[in-house]
C-alpha cells in the first residue's frame, strides 16, 4: 500500500499538475523545473477571494497496527475462569472457539463469529463453565455450615419447624436499593399442628376465613400492611396468636346459639335423634334402660343431611334403619 | 434459622432486572419429643465477604489487557504511550462529567436514588456572600474540602463568628497536611498512577509557604496545645521547611509539651536535611531517640523507617552498616515489626553500588517469603522496585529475582507495586536479568507471559534481548520479536533494525529443523516490511536513514526467502541513490545476488550488481567470474562485462 502511494508520488510531477506545493518529492531537480513548467503553460488568475487550494493533501491519521485477536496467543490449557470471569456480551476476538450463527442462504455456511450480531444477541453462558461453578463453590463452602444433626428427613424438620416464613429481598439495577414488595411476610402452618377442641377449631376457622385451605389443610397469614418487614412478621406472628387464645374463649353470647345458627347437622341436637328414640323405646317399661340409637345410625344420618342426598347415602340410610328395626 | 431454598428470576415490569430471593425461614414452635437436634452456629461474614472469596478465583489472564481497558483489538493498548493515552482519556471522560454536572447544576439537583448518594449532588458552591455557619465548617473539614473550608473560615472570621479552638486545631490539621494546596481528588487513579514520574523533581526542594495561613491558625490557638505544635511541626517537616520545623520542636521541648511519636518521626526524616556530614546526623538522630524516651513515647514503624531513612543517606558505607545494624536489634525488641519500607531501606543501604556486595536480600527474602503485606507506610511501594534492581545489577541472581516475583504475586501483595513507573521499572528489570540468565526458550515463555499486557519492553530492554538471541542462537524467535517491535513502534531505532538483520543475516536457516524451516520466507517479509517501514519514515517525523550495510542485509534476506522480485527492486534503490546512502553492502549480499539472478536466469540483474561493486570499489572479480561462467551471455552483455572488468578478465 504504501509503496504503491510512493511510486503515485512520483510520477506526479510529470503529469505537471498542481498540486505541487504539498506534495514532498524526491529529488531536488524536479522541484526547481516545477515553477518554471507551472508558468508556461497557465495563465495567472486574478483571484477576489482568497480561495483555498484545492488539492490539499490530506493529512494521513497515523493509527496504530492493530493486534490479531488473542485468541491466536491463548494457550491450550488456559484457564477459562481467568480469561471470561463474569458476565459479557459475546466477543469474538476473546472466545476461541469457531463458532456460526446467523441465516444465510440455502446452501452457504451461518456467518462466522466475527461482527455477527446474532451471536452478541443472545446471552451467553460462557461465565459459568462447569470449572468455574466448581471453584466458585469450592470458595463459598467455608461460608456454609454443616446440615443440622437430627432434621435429615423432610418429615422430621417439618416436625421441628412447622410454621413456615417467607420473605423475599430484591436486587435491581437501580438507583434505589428499596422495594415495596420487600415488606411482604407470608407465614404458613398445617393447622394439625395446632392444638383445639371442636369449639375453639370452629371459631377459628370462622376467625381465619378465607385464610385456611381446606383441601390442603394449610393456614397462610401475609401481612404488608406496615413499612417493613420486622414489623409485618412481628404483625403475621401477633395474628396467629391473638387468632389462637380468642379461638378457646367462650363468649356468653355463644350459648344463644339456635338450631338456624348451626353450620352443620349435627344428629345429638336434632328432632331425628328423639324420634328414633321414640321408636326404639316404644313400650318399654318404666325404669328400663332407654336404648340409644346406635353411632352408626347417627353418622348416617349426618351424613346424609350434610351431604345431601345421593345414592350411597340413601343405601346407607336404608340399611341403617333396616338393622335398627331389625327388619331383616 | 434460614433455608435458602430456591433462586428464581422476577421479571419486572420491563423496567429492570430484578432478582429475587425467596428465603424460607422456620421458627421453632414445638420442641421435638424425641430426638434432639443440633443447629450449627452461623459463620460471621462482612457484607463483601462472599463477593471477595468469589473474586479470588479469578486470575490473570495474560492474553488479556488491564481490565481498565476495553476488551477488543482496536482499543487495546500496544505501546506504553497508548497505554498511558487511554488509561487517562477515560479518566478525563469522567472529569468532563463532573465538570457538567457542577456546570449544570440545576440538571442534577434530583436525588432518586435511596439511600441519597451524595457523590452524585452537585456539590455545595461557597461564594463571598454566602450565609456560614460554624457546622458548615466543620462539615468541610471532615469532606477534606480545603479550599472551601478555608473560604468558609475566612468568611467567618469576617464575620467575626468565634469558632471553637478544636475546630481551629482540626483546620490547622487539614491545611497543614495538603500545605494549603487542593490535593488531587482521590477518585482519580489513573492519573496517580501515571503522575509519579513527574513529581519526582520538585521532591528535594522546600515547599512549605512560609506565613500562610497554617501559620496564622496556629499564633491564633491560645494557648498553645501539643497538638497545635504537632501539626505544625509536621506539617514543615513534610513541606521540607526543615530549620523551622526543628526550631519548633526544640521550643516545644523547652516549654515542657509533650509531643507524640509521630512529629518525632516526621524530623527524624528530616535529619539529613539539617545537618551535613553522617557523623552529625547519626548524632541528632540518637539525641531525638533519647528525647523521645525521656518522654516515655513508644516509638512505632515510623520511627524504625525514619531512622533507617536517615541512615540511608549516610555517604560514610561502614557507619550505615553498623548504625542499621544497631537499629534493628532494638526495635526487634520493641516488638516493631518491619514493613516492606523497611525492607526499602535496608536495600538501599546494604546495596550500593560502589559499595560491597551484600547478600543482605537474601535474608529478607527468606524472612518474607509467602508473607501477604498491607500497605503501612509512603515508602512500602519503593520495595520491589529496588529489589529487583538489586537482583539485577547488584548480585545478578536469577533465583533470587523468581523469589521477589514469586512474592509479589501472592496475596494481594501486587497492590504494593507503587506506579506505572515503579512497575515498568520492575519488570525492566526482571527480564533484562532473565534474558541474560535463562536459556532463550524459557526466557521467551516469561516473555509471552508479560509482554505486551503487563509490560511493554523499552527500547534499550529489546535491544537486550535481541543479544541475548543472537548469543543463544535462537533465530526463530526474531520474526516474533520482530512484529512486536512494529507493534511498539521500535522500528525508528537504527541500532534495533541492524541488529535484527545481523541476526538474521548471521544465522543461516537450517532447513532441516522444523522450528526454521518457515525462517526464509518470514525473514524476507521481516525484511521487507523493515524496507517499506524506513522508506515510510521519510515522510515522518522520526527519520530513518538507510545505510548500505542495513539494504545489503535487506538483499540477503530477501533472496533468501525467494523473493527476487523485491530484490530487484531493493537493488535498483541501492543502485541509485549511491550518493545518499552511507556505506556500501557486504560483498556477500552482492554475491548471493548475483548468485540467485543466475538462478532466475536475468543476466542483466547480475550487471547491475557487479556495476555497482565496481563503482563503489568493491572486489569485483569473483562476482564478474561467477557471472561468467554462470550465464552463456549474449554480445551486448559481454561487452559491458568487459567494460566493467576489463578485457585482461576474460583471458584469464
Amino acid at each position: 500500500m504504501s509503496a504503491g502511494l510512493t511510486r503515485l508520488w512520483e510520477r506526479l510531477p510529470l503529469k505537471k499538475q498542481a498540486a505541487q506545493s504539498s506534495i514532498r518529492v524526491f529529488s531536488n531537480q524536479e522541484q526547481q523545473q516545477q515553477p518554471e513548467v507551472e508558468d508556461d503553460e497557465e495563465f495567472r488568475v486574478l483571484s477576489l477571494r482568497t480561495v483555498k487550494q484545492q488539492f490539499q493533501r490530506r493529512q494521513q491519521v497515523r493509527r496504530d497496527p492493530i493486534t490479531p485477536p488473542r485468541t491466536g496467543r491463548m494457550a491450550v490449557d488456559q484457564d477459562w475462569t481467568a480469561v471470561w470471569p463474569g458476565p459479557r456480551s459475546f466477543h469474538p476476538a476473546s472466545v476461541p472457539l469457531p463458532l456460526r450463527q446467523g441465516f444465510t442462504e440455502r446452501g452457504a455456511a451461518a456467518p462466522s463469529k466475527f461482527a455477527n450480531a446474532e451471536l452478541m444477541k443472545i446471552p451467553n453462558f460462557l461465565h459459568l463453565t462447569p470449572p468455574a461453578i466448581r471453584q466458585q463453590c469450592e470458595v463459598i463452602k467455608r461460608f456454609c455450615t454443616p446440615w443440622p444433626k437430627g432434621l435429615e428427613t423432610e418429615a422430621k424438620w417439618q416436625r421441628h419447624f412447622p410454621v413456615e416464613v417467607t420473605t423475599t429481598d430484591f436486587c435491581h439495577s437501580l438507583p434505589t436499593i428499596r422495594n415495596p414488595e420487600a415488606r411482604r411476610v407470608t407465614i404458613s402452618l398445617k393447622l394439625s399442628d395446632l392444638k383445639f377442641d371442636s369449639h375453639a377449631r370452629d371459631k377459628f376457622l370462622r376467625l381465619v376465613g378465607d385464610r385456611y385451605n381446606k383441601d390442603t389443610d394449610i393456614l397462610t397469614f401475609v401481612t404488608d400492611r406496615c413499612p417493613q418487614k420486622k414489623q409485618n412478621y412481628d404483625y403475621a406472628l401477633y395474628l396467629l396468636t391473638a387468632c389462637y387464645h380468642e379461638s378457646f374463649v367462650t363468649e356468653p353470647w355463644e350459648a344463644t346459639k339456635s338450631e338456624a345458627d348451626m353450620e352443620v347437622y349435627l344428629f345429638e341436637r336434632n328432632q331425628s335423634k328423639l324420634s328414633a328414640e321414640g321408636i326404639l323405646n316404644w313400650n318399654a317399661k318404666e325404669g328400663a334402660p332407654k336404648v340409644a340409637p346406635s353411632k352408626s345410625y347417627a353418622n348416617c344420618v349426618e351424613q346424609l343431611i350434610n351431604e345431601g342426598e345421593n345414592e350411597y347415602n340413601l343405601g346407607k340410610y336404608k340399611e341403617e334403619v333396616k338393622k335398627m328395626l331389625n327388619i331383616a | 434459622m434460614y433455608l435458602s431454598r430456591q433462586w428464581r428470576l422476577l421479571p419486572k415490569a420491563g423496567i429492570a432486572r430484578s432478582l429475587s430471593s425467596s428465603g424460607a425461614h422456620y421458627t421453632t414452635a414445638a420442641p421435638a419429643e424425641d430426638s434432639p437436634i443440633e443447629i450449627p452456629n452461623r459463620i460471621e461474614r462482612s457484607p463483601t465477604d462472599l463477593l471477595q472469596a468469589l473474586a479470588a478465583t479469578v486470575g490473570r489472564d495474560h492474553t488479556a489487557p488491564h481490565y481498565k481497558y476495553h476488551d477488543d483489538p482496536f482499543l487495546i493498548p500496544m505501546s506504553n504511550a497508548a497505554k498511558r493515552t487511554y488509561a487517562l482519556s477515560k479518566e478525563s471522560g469522567r472529569k468532563a462529567a463532573k465538570w457538567i454536572k457542577e456546570e449544570h447544576r440545576e440538571l442534577f439537583m434530583h436525588q432518586e436514588a435511596q439511600p441519597a448518594i451524595e457523590k452524585f449532588a452537585p456539590s455545595m458552591v461557597y461564594t463571598e456572600d454566602s450565609q456560614v455557619e460554624e457546622s458548615s465548617l466543620r462539615q468541610l473539614i471532615a469532606q477534606g474540602e480545603l479550599k472551601d473550608a478555608v473560604l468558609v473560615y475566612n468568611l467567618l472570621e469576617q464575620k467575626g463568628t468565634v469558632i471553637s479552638p478544636e475546630l481551629k486545631q482540626s483546620l490547622l490539621e487539614l491545611v497543614c497536611f495538603h500545605n494549603n494546596q487542593e490535593p488531587l481528588p482521590e477518585e482519580y487513579i489513573e492519573e496517580r498512577w501515571f503522575m509519579q514520574n513527574n513529581r519526582r523533581r520538585e521532591r528535594s526542594g522546600k515547599t512549605w509557604k512560609d506565613g500562610d495561613l497554617a501559620e496564622k491558625l496556629y499564633s491564633e490557638i491560645e494557648p498553645k496545645t501539643p497538638q497545635s505544635y504537632a501539626s505544625l511541626i509536621r506539617g514543615m517537616a513534610k513541606y521540607l521547611q526543615c530549620e523551622r520545623a526543628y526550631a519548633l520542636l526544640q521550643e516545644a521541648g523547652e516549654k515542657q509539651i509533650q509531643l507524640d511519636t509521630n512529629t518525632f518521626n516526621s524530623i527524624i526524616q528530616i535529619v539529613n536535611f539539617l545537618k551535613d556530614t553522617a557523623e552529625q546526623r547519626w548524632q541528632l538522630c540518637t539525641e531525638l531517640l533519647q528525647e523521645m524516651s525521656q518522654q516515655k513515647l513508644r516509638p512505632n514503624l515510623g520511627t524504625l523507617n525514619a531512622v533507617l531513612q536517615c541512615i540511608s543517606t549516610f555517604g560514610n558505607f561502614k557507619l550505615a552498616r553498623t548504625a542499621a545494624l544497631q537499629v534493628l536489634p532494638e526495635f526487634k525488641k520493641l516488638d516493631v515489626s518491619p514493613s516492606l519500607g523497611t525492607y526499602y531501606y535496608l536495600l538501599i543501604i546494604f546495596c550500593r553500588e560502589r559499595g560491597p556486595v551484600s547478600h543482605v536480600i537474601v535474608d529478607i527474602l527468606n524472612d518474607i517469603a509467602g508473607k501477604e503485606f498491607k500497605v503501612q507506610h509512603p515508602k512500602d511501594t519503593y520495595f520491589f522496585a529496588t529489589a529487583m534492581d538489586v537482583c539485577r545489577n547488584h548480585l545478578h541472581d536469577k533465583a533470587l529475582a523468581k523469589k521477589v516475583d514469586e512474592l509479589l504475586h501472592t496475596g494481594k501483595n501486587y497492590d504494593l507495586i507503587g506506579d506505572s513507573f515503579k512497575e515498568s521499572i520492575y519488570y525492566r528489570n526482571y527480564l533484562a536479568l532473565l534474558c541474560q540468565t535463562e536459556s532463550i526458550d524459557d526466557f521467551m515463555q516469561t516473555y509471552d507471559l508479560l509482554v505486551p499486557n503487563i509490560y511493554i519492553p523499552e527500547p534499550g530492554i529489546m535491544e537486550e534481548i535481541l543479544r541475548a538471541i543472537e548469543i543463544n542462537g535462537g533465530v526463530e524467535h526474531v520474526p516474533r520479536i520482530w512484529s512486536d517491535m512494529v507493534v511498539f513502534d521500535h522500528t525508528h531505532r537504527e541500532s534495533l533494525l541492524l541488529c535484527v538483520l545481523r541476526i538474521l543475516v548471521d544465522n543461516k536457516p537450517n532447513p532441516e529443523s522444523p522450528a526454521q524451516q518457515q525462517l526464509p520466507e518470514q525473514g524476507a517479509k521481516v525484511a521487507l516490511d523493515m524496507y517499506e517501514k524506513v522508506e515510510d519514515s521519510i515522510r515522518r517525523l522520526r527519520k530513518v536513514s538507510f545505510t548500505g550495510q542495513m539494504l545489503g542485509d535487506i538483499l540477503t534476506l530477501l533472496v533468501r526467502g525467494g523473493n527476487y522480485e523485491k530484490a530487484t527492486e531493493v537493488l535498483s534503490h541501492i543502485d541509485k541513490n549511491q550518493h545518499r546512502i552511507p556505506g556500501t553492502p557486504a560483498e556477500s549480499a552482492l554475491q548471493e545476488f548475483v548468485e540467485a539472478s543466475v538462478q532466475e536466469k536475468s543476466p542483466s540483474q547480475a550487471l547491475v550488481a557487479l556495476q555497482y561493486a565496481v563503482e563503489n570499489n568493491i572486489d569485483s572479480r569473483t562476482l564478474a567470474k561467477r557471472i561468467h561462467e554462470g550465464f552463456t551471455l549474449n554480445e551486448a552483455h559481454l561487452s559491458k562485462l568487459k567494460s566493467l572488468v576489463g578485457e585482461s578478465f576474460l583471458d584469464k
